[in-house]
């Protein structure tokens, strides 16, 4: 395995050494290292999907047209209620259905729908077959959906929080209500809710352990699968059950991500407070 | 004073405001108010809280929008539409164009928090008016010159004293280059030693000529910087006249008391 280092270089590290890195660094080894891109689309594009919804979802609910203010309300309670493992299994296979039942009545003839009989889908045709990046997307508006109503919350008292006479300031010099909304408002508001979007983010990145659930094959996946007890032709037996070893590998990864968000957080409060944190603090 | 009273007497209405009503539910604030602010006029509006004096200020740029009753800069009438309390502002386009020539000076200062002093007098130019951007720095320096704010024009309004915040939003509202001035009790959040310096630049706004709209409660300033005196009195304009006519010769029983009132606070 690691014939191309220098002889002295061998003798240095012993073959015990050799064999452990040599082990670490096999093809199911850089699999799971290769696994971590899953998590961290899921936790990006997921965490972007949430506060768009939770933007949109705040919107609504802050809207003066009732029907508007009522789905927002709905839609940040009845999600917000659910769990989020039941919604994560629950969204992709409704949404993969629907769509199937969409292309079942395009291309299934009454042949096919018989020779299917009852099952799903409707015939052989309308069989939407998904892989990882299919589900990896739609795990990801999973999390969009299910945290955007944590989000929905979060900015909607934000959105709140920023002064009003500002506002009227805003509206008094001909700013349209568009321009309030980004220029004044929005960009206000996040001082208010980044604590709360700091959990939100938290969660998401909890949650996206649960990726294996929609048969991606991410980082908790590959722990299991390289903590199991491990028989090598070549030496026999090389490790009995050390999943607990592996799993702790997570626990150091994932302390490690909330200590860098942390970091990351407060470089974002510094920079939306500018001004406003100084105000509130005299 | 800034002009004597036959000068501005042939200038033309900049502001004219006829039979104006506003409630708030069932309270009746204003109950048909009508009158004109003629180019280079400087207005004070005066009475006791509850008066509607404010809220008359806040109709001119419809920042509450009256149940009846128009509102008109330079001729122009602000367009409305729906009856009584379903009224509102008939042309979004109309209202953001004059509001953007309407300089509003607030209470509680209301600058934006986010923006630095000179980012706040910039800002309108730059997003409403769409000036160039190297004309308005300049012209915002300037103006932050003119009211004594020059070196904190790199400061957040939170790191300006409550004079100095004043003083950035009348800049903020001189840099809009307004048709008339807006000032809503300008100096009643600030402690005594600030409210002078407040003052000061009011001062010399209104001995340029500057149309100005000005609520206050200062009836010593009222009477050194106005053309013309209006006293609100539960919704109606009870007396109105010159600073003299107001304050030397009154007439109305209800002003001898408010005035009363005020010199004794």
């Amino acid at each position: 395995m690691f014939d191309f280092l220098p002889q002295w270089m061998r003798d240095g590290l012993g073959d015990d050494v050799l064999f452990w890195l040599g082990y670490l660094t096999n093809g199911k080894h850089l699999t799971w290292y290769a696994s971590l891109q899953f998590t961290v689309f899921a936790a990006v594009f997921g965490s972007l999907l949430a506060v768009t919804f939770g933007l949109l979802g705040a919107t609504l609910k802050n809207s003066t047209f009732p029907p508007a203010r009522l789905i927002g309300t709905i839609y940040a309670s009845i999600v917000r209620g659910v769990p989020d493992v039941l919604f994560f299994i629950f969204f992709p296979l409704a949404f993969e259905q629907s769509v199937e039942w969409v292309m079942a009545s395009q291309v299934c003839t009454p042949e096919t729908l018989a020779a299917q009989s009852a099952a799903w889908p409707p015939c052989k045709e309308a069989n939407w077959l998904l892989s990882t990046p299919e589900y990896l997307v739609m795990a990801s508006v999973s999390l969009g959906i299910i945290y955007g109503a944590f989000a929905t919350n979060v900015i909607h008292g934000a959105l709140r929080a920023v002064p009003k006479g500002q506002l009227e300031a805003a509206r008094a010099y001909g700013m349209s209500a568009s321009q309030v909304l980004w220029r004044i408002h929005i960009r206000q508001m996040w001082v208010y809710a980044l604590p709360g979007l700091s959990n939100v983010w938290m969660l998401i990145i909890k949650a996206t352990s649960l990726l294996s659930l929609l048969q991606i094959a991410d980082i908790v996946l590959w722990a299991d699968r390289l903590g199991a007890p491990n028989f090598l032709k070549s030496v026999g037996l090389v490790h009995d059950d050390w999943r607990w070893r592996y799993y702790l590998v997570l626990f150091v990864f994932y302390i490690l991500v909330t200590l860098v968000s942390e970091k990351g957080f407060n470089v974002l409060m510094r920079w939306a407070g500018r001004g406003i944190l100084d105000e509130s603090r005299r | 004073m800034t002009q004597s009273a036959p000068e501005t007497a042939s200038k033309p209405n900049v502001v004219s405001i006829r039979d104006l009503h506003k409630s708030f539910g069932e309270l009746e604030v204003l109950k048909g108010i009508s009158f004109d602010a003629r180019e280079g006029e400087v207005v004070a509006l005066i009475g006791s809280s509850g008066s509607g004096k404010s809220t008359l200020l806040r109709c001119i740029n419809m920042l509450e929008v009256p149940n009846q009753g128009t509102v008109a800069i330079d001729g122009e009438e602000i367009r409305l539409r729906g009856k009584g309390h379903d009224r509102r502002i008939g042309d979004e386009r109309q209202i953001h164009r004059i509001r953007s020539e309407l300089g509003m000076v607030f209470q509680s200062f209301n600058l934006w928090a986010h923006m630095t002093i000179l980012e706040n007098v910039m800002e309108a130019p730059l997003v409403v008016q769409k000036r160039p951007r190297p004309e308005v720095e300049a012209e915002a320096l300037a103006m932050l010159a003119k009211v004594g704010i020059r070196e904190k024009a790199g400061a957040y309004p939170a790191q300006l004293s409550g004079g100095q915040q004043q003083r950035a939003a009348i800049a903020r509202a001189l840099c809009i280059n307004p048709r008339v001035m807006l000032f809503d009790e300008p100096t009643s959040a600030l402690d005594p030693e600030l409210e002078v310096e407040v003052l000061r630049v009011i001062k010399i706004l209104a001995d340029e000529g500057r149309t100005m709209v000005l609520v206050t409660h200062d009836m010593e300033f009222a009477r050194s910087v106005s053309d013309r005196v209006i006293f609100l009195h539960q919704g109606l304009i009870e007396e109105e006249g010159t600073p003299d006519q107001v304050f030397g010769a009154t007439r109305s029983p209800r002003l001898k008391q408010f005035l009363n009132a005020a010199n004794h606070e």
